[in-house]
This record gives C-alpha cells, sequence and structure tokens, in this order.
C-alpha cells in the first residue's frame, strides 16, 4: 500500500508539466495565428475602438505572452474565465455540455463491450472457421468505414425511412440526481425518459463506436489466442481441470491488453467525439471544442484542452491501476 | 523379473495434419511400463518422446491426432482401463487423479496471474480430494512441504514470478502429486533449471518415488540422467522406438547403431578426446520419412533390406529389443 501510494504521488506529479504542455501548446498556436483576437471578440470590423481597448486591457493582451498565459489559467483553474465570445465561464460552458458527452461515452463503450468482446471470443474460438472470417472481416470493414458515411446511412434508414429515432433537443427529466438523464432516469424508474434518451443517443453512440467494436475484437481475438496458446494450457489440461475453470484462466490472462485498450478508448470517448456530435446535433465537448476554434474564442478551446488532459490523464492513471491489480507481476 | 504392467501402449500412430503435409510423428509404437519402475524414453528433440508421453492420456492438440493405436492403464494389477475409449470427463478424471504430468519449463506451466497455493488447490478441488478453493489452498502448504519447497506457506502465497526456476518446478511437481496420481511422467523436468538443481530435483523425484509407490515415466535426452535414474529404456528415433532395454545392458550392449552412435557422442570426462563424436547427417523430415528403416540414411551399417523394409522391434536376449535388420539371420 505504501507503494501504490507513493505511485500516485510521482504519477500526480507527471499531471502538471503535461497539462502545462497541452495548454501551453494550445496557447501558443492560437496566438501565432495572424489576427487581432480583441478585434474579433469585440465584433469585427465594425467593433467600436473603445470595446477593443476594453477587452486588450481586460484580457491583458497587451502583456507579454508568459504573463498572457499564466493569467489565462489562474483564470481557467478559478474558473473566472469569462469567454469573450459567449460571455459565459468556460467552465461553466464545458460542465452543461459533459452530460451530453457522458451519456454519448456510456452508450458507446456499451455497444464497444458487448458486442467488441464478445464478438473477438468467438472469432477465436471458432478460429480458421467461417465464423472467424466473416467476424475478422466485420472488424476490418469497421476499422475502415468513414464515421460520416455510417453515420448518414444510419440517419437515412433509422430517421428518415422508419423515424425509429429522433435528431433534435436533448432529453432533460424534470428531477436531477448525477446530471445525467441516462442515470437519472435508470434511477428513478422512468422508463418514458430513458426511451426519448434512448431514442436520441443510441444510434450516435453506435456511430462512435463502430470502429472501437471492430478494433477491440480484433485485439481481444488476438490475445486470447495468445493466452490459450500459452503452455500454462497444457498443463491444466494435464492436471484435469474442468472447461470452464481453464477458460477463466485463459480469459484473465488475455484481459491485460484489452484492459489497457478499453480504459484508452473510454478516455479518448470522454473527451468528446467532434465528427459524431456535429452531425447528430449533440452539443458535446467535441462540439464545444470544434465552435471554440471556429469563433476563434481560445480561451474557451484552452479550457477544453485542459479538461480533455485531465480526463486523458486520470483515465489512464486508473488504467495503471487497474492493470497492476490483475497482473501480479506488474510493480509501481 | 516379472513386468506387472501399469500402462501398455501398442502400435500407436500420432499423425499431424499441417499445411506441409501428414507429420508422421509417432508411427508404430509399442511399449509396456511395468509397475514401480522408472522407464525412460531417450532420444533427440523431434523424435516423438514428449509426443509420445501425452498420448497416453491423449493430450494431443489439433493439428495432431492419434490415428490408431491401443492404449491401457491398469490402475491396479487385473484390471484394465481402455484409454482409447474414455470420454473426456472420464479422460480428465484420469489426469492428474491416476497420471499427471510434469512438464519442461516450469515457467510457462504455472498460470502467471495466480499465486502457487492457489494452483495447487484447484488442481485438488477439480478431483474433489477439497471441498473449496480456501481449503484447497491451506492443503497447499503441506503438499509444497513435501516436495520440500523452501518456507512453504510464504511460497503458497507467492505468484510465479517470485519463484526460482526450481522453486517453480517444485511447485509443479507438487501439483502433479497433489492427487496421489500412480504414474507420474516426467517431460524433461530438469532441462530448463540450472545444472546445479538438476540432481536435487531428480533425487526429489526419486524420493517421491519410492516413498509413494509410484511408476516414472522419465522423458529425457541426457544420457546422464538415463544412466542415473532409470531402471529401463526405450531410445526413439523419429517416432519408432529403436531399442529397448535394461539401463546397464543398454549401455554395455547397444544394439542399434543409433543407440551406439548416441552412446559414443556423449564425452567422457575421464578421457582426453581430440574432438567430439556426433552422428552424421539430420534428422528426418516426418513428412515423407525414408523408406525402411528410418535411421538407414544416417546408419553406418545400413544395406539393401533397410532400405526397404521397416525393421520390427524384436527381443533379441533376456528384456532386451531392438529393431534392427543386423541381429537378423
Amino acid at each position: 500500500m505504501a507503494n501504490l501510494s507513493r505511485f500516485l504521488v510521482r504519477r500526480l506529479a507527471t499531471f502538471i508539466p503535461t497539462l502545462i504542455g497541452v495548454t501551453f501548446m494550445t496557447f501558443l498556436i492560437a496566438t501565432v495565428v495572424p489576427g487581432n483576437p480583441a478585434k474579433l471578440w469585440a465584433g469585427g470590423e465594425k467593433a467600436s475602438p473603445e470595446v477593443v481597448e476594453q477587452i486588450i486591457r481586460e484580457y491583458r493582451l497587451d502583456r507579454p505572452l508568459w504573463e498572457q498565459y499564466f493569467f489565462f489559467m489562474y483564470k481557467l483553474l478559478t474558473n473566472t474565465m469569462i469567454s469573450p465570445v459567449t460571455s459565459n465561464y468556460v467552465w461553466d460552458m464545458i460542465m452543461e455540455r459533459l452530460p451530453v458527452t457522458i451519456q454519448l461515452t456510456l452508450l458507446a463503450f456499451i455497444f464497444i463491450i458487448i458486442l467488441g468482446i464478445p464478438l473477438g471470443i468467438i472469432s477465436a474460438l471458432k478460429r480458421d472457421t467461417i465464423i472467424d472470417a466473416v467476424i475478422r472481416i466485420m472488424a476490418l470493414v469497421g476499422l475502415s468505414v468513414p464515421i460520416f458515411w455510417l453515420a448518414y446511412l444510419l440517419i437515412f434508414f433509422f430517421f428518415t425511412k422508419y423515424r425509429i429515432i429522433t435528431l433534435a433537443g436533448t432529453p432533460e427529466p424534470p428531477y436531477s440526481i448525477t446530471g445525467i438523464p441516462l442515470i437519472d432516469s435508470i434511477i428513478m424508474l422512468d422508463f418514458g425518459t430513458l426511451v426519448d434518451v434512448l431514442k436520441r443517443y443510441t444510434i450516435p453512440a453506435f456511430t462512435l463506436a463502430y470502429p472501437s467494436i471492430g478494433f477491440v475484437a480484433r485485439l481481444v481475438r488476438n490475445s486470447f489466442l495468445d493466452a490459450m496458446s500459452g503452455d500454462y494450457v497444457e498443463f491444466m489440461d494435464a492436471r484435469g481441470l474442468p472447461p470452464s475453470w481453464k477458460y477463466r484462466h485463459i480469459l484473465r490472462n488475455s484481459f491485460i491488453p484489452v484492459i489497457t485498450v478499453l480504459g484508452l478508448i473510454f478516455g479518448a470517448l470522454l473527451t468528446g467525439a467532434p465528427i459524431t456530435e456535429t452531425i447528430f446535433g449533440l452539443p458535446g465537448i467535441g462540439k464545444f471544442l470544434l465552435d471554440s476554434i471556429n469563433n476563434y474564442d481560445y480561451l474557451g478551446l484552452m479550457g477544453g484542452v485542459l479538461f480533455v488532459g485531465i480526463i486523458y490523464l486520470v483515465v489512464n492513471l486508473i488504467v495503471d491501476i487497474t492493470y497492476a491489480i490483475i497482473d501480479p507481476r506488474v510493480r509501481y | 523379473m516379472e513386468c506387472d504392467p501399469i500402462v501398455e501402449v501398442k502400435d500407436l500412430r500420432v499423425y499431424f495434419y499441417t499445411y506441409a503435409g501428414v507429420v508422421k510423428a509417432i508411427d508404430g509404437v509399442s511399449f509396456k511400463i511395468c509397475r514401480g519402475e522408472t522407464y525412460c524414453l531417450v532420444g533427440e528433440t523431434g523424435c516423438g518422446k514428449s509426443v509420445t508421453s501425452r498420448a497416453i492420456t491423449r493430450l494431443i492438440y489439433p493439428p495432431g491426432r492419434i490415428v490408431s493405436g491401443e492404449i491401457y492403464y491398469y490402475p491396479e494389477p487385473g484390471k484394465r482401463v481402455n484409454i482409447m475409449q474414455l470420454s473426456e470427463s472420464e479422460l480428465r478424471r484420469l489426469r492428474g487423479e491416476e497420471i499427471s504430468y510434469i512438464f519442461q519449463d516450469p515457467s510457462a506451466a504455472l498460470d502467471p496471474l495466480y499465486v502457487l497455493g492457489y494452483q495447487v488447490g484447484e488442481t485438488m478441488l477439480a478431483h474433489k480430494r477439497v471441498k473449496s478453493v480456501k481449503e484447497g489452498m491451506r492443503r497447499a502448504v503441506e503438499v509444497l512441504r513435501t516436495v520440500l519447497m523452501p518456507d512453504p506457506e510464504k511460497r503458497a502465497s507467492s505468484y510465479p514470478h517470485e519463484l526460482s526456476g526450481g522453486m517453480k518446478q517444485r511447485g509443479v511437481i507438487g501439483i502433479s502429486l497433489s492427487n496421489n496420481p500412480k504414474l507420474l511422467i516426467a517431460d524433461e523436468p530438469t532441462t530448463a533449471l540450472d545444472v546445479t538443481i538438476q540432481a536435487q530435483l531428480m533425487d526429489l523425484l526419486l524420493d517421491l518415488k519410492r516413498e509413494r509407490g509410484l511408476t516414472l515415466l522419465l522423458i529425457t535426452h541426457n544420457l546422464g540422467l538415463v544412466a542415473e535414474y532409470c531402471d529401463r529404456v526405450a531410445v526413439m528415433y523419429a517416432g519408432n522406438i529403436v531399442e529397448e532395454a535394461p539401463v546397464e545392458e543398454l549401455f554395455e550392449k547397444p544394439l542399434h547403431p543409433y543407440t551406439q552412435a548416441l552412446i559414443r557422442a556423449v564425452p567422457n570426462p575421464t578421457r582426453r578426446i581430440e574432438k567430439l563424436e556426433h552422428i552424421p547427417g539430420t534428422v528426418p523430415n516426418l513428412v515423407k520419412p525414408p523408406p525402411g528403416c528410418r535411421f538407414h540414411p544416417r546408419c553406418p551399417k545400413a544395406f539393401d533390406r533397410c532400405r526397404v523394409e521397416k525393421p520390427p522391434l524384436k527381443e533379441y536376449s533376456d528384456h532386451h529389443k531392438a529393431a534392427c535388420w543386423l541381429y537378423e539371420e
């Protein structure tokens, strides 16, 4: 346990330079782009010079770069940074969009797990048969299909043709426990809202999950086969273990790489899905990042990148800890 | 010496159906292992000794298949079990409980994600020697003590990577003996270990064999081990047994030219040698084995008959069998 806390401290310490790195990079790219942000923020060509002057002073745009950066970071971290474009607190804007991303993430992750893992295991157990070939081809197609093409295909089928799904608004129940309608409606056993949420989010989530399903299926297949060909499997047969016990050993061994990848996928999903969110009109983190870029709102963008960075680091840390729990050979 | 067989194998054929063709890994092997003895299978890598030993409990994986042959197991004198006709669940009971194995590489034989005690315990649970894994893990400590594991309480809760090679192999022996089998098949049990630990482990095996009245089938390519520990020896070459004899007899009067060459290839440490002996040529491709005697392309004494007709394994003197046309009138 002492090892674990030392490990945590060490890892948390590495968060700081990483987060500084990503936000500074964003800041630098945004500031070296030619243009006059103050003027843009003030309303473009017709902006009055007083307002431009005020924005420059308020955001310290006349100060040296490093001072601007520290000022922005300070404001972001204390949640006192107001986006000059939307006039809202940056952090609040992110938090407002988070439930959409979380719902998308959860549903997509469920798709990845309930489809990717079983398909991979079936593929491994039936290796070199027609079933295996079909699954492998599907996985390859899944990896290669452009997400926007698939999205419009699904929209055509489920919306235009059969009207099974909805494409506007985000269902909000009147109550709020976790702030995430999907989870709240399950807790409250409010199936009306749950159905609304599913109607809105299932197809975008599936679209988002599609490439990862194929990827996970391939990974599970290969690592399952790897684990199955180990000598210890033969020794388990030689000592007369029942097949179900044997597969438990194999499964646990084959899951070490899978857990890592699933964790990384989860982290990546949480950081938003710009393409999917744009196509389906969902106001999530990905859409927020895109909007910030389009509006030249690099303060919002820095906030978004900081958020994404934190999510990524935390998920990575959790993956590493899980890794050590399932694999005793891993030391902190 | 009258032989009370514990295992009898007749005309065993194991083929591997690979892309390159059908590999006739075991082609007509017959032998008997007598109760209480140490029977050795000797031969070069790839001669089929491991496959033979695994085929005794039908532990052959695709693309391998036991094509033909009879395998009998005698749990006690006069009682015969036809292994070829056992169901999967009967085979599972047999493996580990009646006949158990020790494999070459203990690091690979143990599941790296479970502590040693668990792996001992679950083997006992699988054969209903204990009621729960928990009880199994407690009993594992005693099992590890019998294989002279240092500090067995601590080692039972160690993961395989925390153990040395010798300790791992002791653990594997413990797992194999946890259900008191009657026949122990040790497939190169010391090959993956340091030479210094070899003798320790072999002595342990012999002690356990004596204490428990075990029968031991030892598979090795090390003639030193054969001379030291075996009662009867079968020499395998390219999927056939070419000679079988009591151990002294084999070293004193080897009949088959392959056995003779094999013994000559072992350097004698007491004599100065200019050059190490070796057997010219290579092990034949078992997809298309040479016709007749499979050793004839490398045999210095081969003659016409060897090239066309396969010699049968025949008894030439007391308990001394060989498959060679040289001794045929």
